[in-house]
């Protein structure tokens, strides 16, 4: 009995080791493979200037595409340095964004079966319909200070012009309310919603000659190329809409 | 010469800074330069030959935010000096920053700060004055003349720009907007009519005395409501329009819960679903204002930082916060609406 007493409270604890050892050999394996898993998960950096807050675009693409990281930057600052500390497998911007880091799509997004849409000029009671030479336009800071000014420049055929740089599209719209620019630029696929938001007389003209690609998704790891290309083609339509797109054509 | 930084409070920039929560400011701690644990701060490295611009600041998030916003744009083209306000800054700390740094240009941040330099600038009246950018400075309007050489950026979210994000999630039609307010407000109120009115919003003003009381209050936010009929409140960032809760439940709250109108505040904390009080907080996105002022500055730059021709600026970027769970009880919420909410509260 003495002997007893005295083992007692010992072996329950050596059966309970015993248990929380076969457990974590058990468990281990399934474990250490989601954290693998996690760490694993190709990581896709975003850069898109939409009708919704990049919180949002990240909450909707990563709920869509489970099996990628999803990091969706608001301004381009962030995604620039994001992008160049911390070795995405994937990128997923407009092209001329693409391009720009010397990347080339790999799966482009189209709309109607085209890769580029038209920018508009809009300003506020007459359209600027004779070159902007001399004015100031809003812009979006799409590339940094000078590579913005190239793009812009070069879609307004004049570099006698003053560009206003904002961190997002909606700030657009208060540049125009408070008679800070001559006119915006915007990409055709967000003009109906930037005119929701206004009781302004805007007007609008296309920018000629120059078509802006679409986003695509640049693979920048081509180990993940078909995780990623898989994943982005399986988004479904009201997600593709969001982005700004109906389908993707693979490069 | 040592100088506590409580002193730049005496004179309009300190007096009007007293009397509002800091205007805009949703996570505040810039009323006080020392109000919260200071952020580590370092300067991109030194290189010689690029000029240089010197960056006074409290150490505040918020702060920390729009120098960062700023940083990242001007740092390929000038070399960035930071000095941190805090309540041991003195007017010769000022002076010895600027004789080290020897910028071609100064942003100021924050009533406290543009205290000093303007004390700086009094006493050094001998020297060129230097070409300066002011941000986050409640109603710099009226400071801007205190100091010789100064642009700048407004604080106040317009308040155009917090009615059509108003408009633009909530069903409820929003073409006249009720504000009550000091005198002290009167110019900022006077001009917030023109750009409201280019969204066919009108703003309906209601002055209080200076001194007002609780009933005061009530009385004019009721005639708003009943006699304007208003179709939303604009709570402007002040204090004595806030005091504390009980007074919020006495004025703003008791109004608002027979009214049913959406109420429009410059501070995120005053949107909470569980105390329903404000519907949608509009507040200065920094990093963004950081970006606008370092355009200032490029601005600056290319015209030989010379600041004829440049007023203050409006701020162009915001963050919203709303109480999601009372618009959707209230007012509906527009199709697509929370994608263009930064924080929906239910």
């Amino acid at each position: 009995m003495t002997k007893a007493r005295q083992t007692s409270p010992w072996l329950p604890r050596v059966r309970h080791q015993l248990l929380m050892a076969l457990l974590a050999g058990s468990l281990w394996p399934m474990l250490a493979n989601r954290e693998v898993q996690a760490q694993t998960k190709p990581k896709v950096n975003v850069f898109l200037q939409l009708d919704a807050k990049s919180s949002v675009i990240e909450k909707t693409l990563q709920s869509r595409l489970p099996g990628l990281s999803i990091t969706v930057f608001g301004r381009f600052r962030d995604f620039d340095d994001a992008t160049n500390s911390g070795q995405p497998d994937a990128i997923l911007s407009i092209t001329p964004v693409l391009e720009a880091r010397g990347k080339k799509a790999t799966l482009q997004g189209t709309l109607a079966g085209k890769s580029t849409e038209t920018y508009v000029l809009a300003s506020v009671g007459e359209p600027l319909n004779s070159s902007p030479a001399g004015k100031t336009i809003g812009v979006v800071d799409l590339l940094s200070r000078d590579g913005t000014q190239s793009f812009f420049t070069a879609l307004l055929k004049t570099t006698d012009v003053k560009l206003k740089r904002v961190a997002k599209i909606e700030d657009l719209l208060p540049l125009l309310e408070f008679s800070a620019a001559d006119g915006v630029v915007l990409p055709i696929s967000i003009l109906s919603k930037f005119m929701e938001r206004t009781r302004l007389a805007v007007k609008t003209r296309e920018l000629p000659g120059v078509q802006v690609g679409l986003p695509a998704v640049a693979v920048l790891n081509g180990a993940v190329r078909g995780v990623v290309v898989g994943a982005f083609q399986k988004l479904d339509r009201a997600t593709k809409s969001m982005l700004g797109i109906d389908d993707w054509s693979e490069r | 010469m040592r100088v506590a930084t409580k002193s730049p409070h005496h004179g309009v920039a300190g007096g009007l800074a007293l009397g509002l929560i800091l205007v805009g400011c949703a996570t505040v701690g810039g009323g006080s330069p020392t109000a919260s644990t200071p952020t580590p701060i370092q300067d991109p490295p030194t290189r010689p030959g690029l000029p240089s611009i010197l960056v006074a600041m409290p150490s505040s998030p918020d702060f920390v935010d729009a120098r960062r916003g700023l940083v990242a744009e001007v740092h390929e083209i000038f070399n960035v000096s930071t000095l941190l306000i805090t309540r041991e800054t003195t007017v010769t700390d000022i002076a010895d920053a600027i004789e080290r740094v020897k910028p071609v240009c100064a942003v100021l941040m924050n009533n406290v700060t543009i205290g000093l330099f303007r004390t700086y600038e009094s006493a050094h009246k001998d020297r060129p004055a230097l070409p300066t950018v002011v941000i986050m400075s409640s109603l710099l309007d009226e400071v801007r003349s205190q100091i010789r050489n100064a642009v700048g950026i407004s604080y106040e979210v317009p308040g155009v720009t917090a009615f059509v994000n108003l408009r633009s999630i909530i069903q409820t039609p929003i073409h006249r907007v009720g504000v009550v307010y000091r005198p002290v407000f009167r110019n900022f109120i006077n001009r917030q009519k023109e750009t409201a009115q280019k969204e066919n919003i009108a703003i309906v003003g209601s002055e209080l005395a200076r001194d007002f009381s609780a009933d005061d209050l009530r009385d004019a936010l009721r005639t708003l409501i009943d006699k304007d009929k208003v179709d939303a409140l604009w709570m402007l960032n002040d204090n004595l329009l806030v005091r504390d809760a009980q007074f919020l439940d006495e004025t703003w709250r008791a109004e608002l819960r027979s009214a049913g109108l959406p109420l429009i505040v410059g501070v995120a904390n005053l949107v909470d679903p569980t105390t329903s009080l404000g519907t949608l907080a509009v507040v200065p996105d920094h990093e963004a204002l950081g970006l606008q002022a370092a355009n200032l500055i490029f601005d600056l730059a290319e015209n030989g930082w010379n600041i004829k021709g440049h007023g203050i600026d409006l701020p162009l970027s915001v963050k919203t916060i709303a109480d999601v769970r009372q618009i959707r009880a209230r007012f509906q919420l527009r199709p697509g609406a929370l994608a263009r909410i930064d924080s929906g509260l239910e």
